[in-house]
């Protein structure tokens, strides 16, 4: 039965890890079609999307093959390496050690690198606009594709964390489509610092399960995990920024 | 290729960045398993949450130290 203490986490973090990612694809794509119109956006953008559809099918029915307890010590440490990697990031940005994502500025400067390459290449120029597209969509795509498995292989969340990527997809496809603009408005930092927390509590989570700890609370210890990250992180970055003033 | 690179660099900055950060989290995770193997499974799930959480403020602070 789906376990609501474990699933509403798991969507969650699908969708607000693929919130970011899908707006800094949305990016790239409305460089391209700024510069070469939506066609070679849309095909670029298709053809990522099935290659990223190809990987998770290819994928689902490998992880199955896995003992369910290896499958789990395997995903929550490549969970702690990328969400206590990007909490890392997030903590350093909020400290104002390492500069803030700027979505205007990645436009700015992607346009300019796609057009001066386009301008080269005259005979090709939708294709090296469209394999910019599917070059940016399928990049941030694989992120996607990875947190999406991560959260929900080990309890057979793959579904509900699919649905949560999906949202997001849908929401930052409907908003860019509006507005016709990089979404620079998104609060893309404190998004990553919540993802890094999520995903670093299903990290200890999963291995620990996976090495057979029994934790107090059982599926609940999630949420006790996030307020420590949280507040590690939170503390991390104001240490980190009194270092860099007293610099 | 340029593509096939581009994958293999996104992969490996998803999940080794940060060599330090990465070195840590491998070395607590084998402490945690040894913790259990050695029959104190709660011992070593204390010993992850606590690893993973100095682990991290750790690199934070080295990248700001090193800023600096």
């Amino acid at each position: 039965m789906l376990s609501w203490s474990m699933a509403a986490p798991a969507i969650a973090s699908a969708f607000v890890a693929s919130l970011v990612e899908v707006v800094e694809a949305l990016t790239i794509v409305l460089a391209v079609v700024a510069l070469r119109g939506w066609r070679p956006a849309i095909a670029g953008t298709l053809a990522a999307l099935a290659a990223l559809c190809a990987m998770v099918i290819l994928l689902g029915p490998l992880l199955e093959l896995v003992p369910l307890h290896a499958l789990q010590i395997a995903i929550g440490i490549l969970l702690l390496l990328f969400g206590l990697g990007w909490l890392r990031k997030a903590s350093l940005r909020a400290a104002g050690i390492v500069a803030l994502h700027d979505e205007d500025a990645i436009f700015a400067a992607e346009k300019a690198e796609l057009g001066a390459e386009v301008a080269r290449r005259a005979a090709s120029r939708d294709w090296i606009a469209g394999m910019a597209a599917f070059k940016a969509v399928l990049l941030e795509g694989l992120e996607v594709v990875f947190i999406v498995i991560a959260v929900g292989a080990g309890r057979g969340l793959l579904v509900p964390a699919g649905l949560g990527a999906l949202g997001a997809c849908i929401v930052v496809l409907i908003i860019g489509a509006a507005v016709h603009r990089p979404l620079s408005q998104v609060p893309e930092n404190t998004l990553k610092f919540v993802v890094g927390v999520m995903l670093s509590s299903f990290g200890v989570f999963w291995t620990g399960e996976g090495l057979g700890v029994p934790w107090p609370g059982e599926d609940l210890a999630l949420f006790g995990f996030g307020v420590l990250f949280l507040s590690t992180g939170l503390l991390s970055a104001l240490a980190a920024r009194r270092i860099g003033t007293v610099a | 290729m340029s593509l096939l690179r581009d994958i293999l660099a996104e992969l490996f900055s998803m999940f080794a960045g940060d060599a330090g950060l990465s070195t840590g989290i491998i070395l607590i995770v084998a402490a945690a398993a040894l913790a259990s193997q050695f029959g104190a499974p709660l011992i070593g799930g204390a010993l992850l949450l606590a690893g993973c959480l100095a682990v991290l403020a750790g690199a934070v602070l080295f990248a700001a130290t090193k800023k600096k």
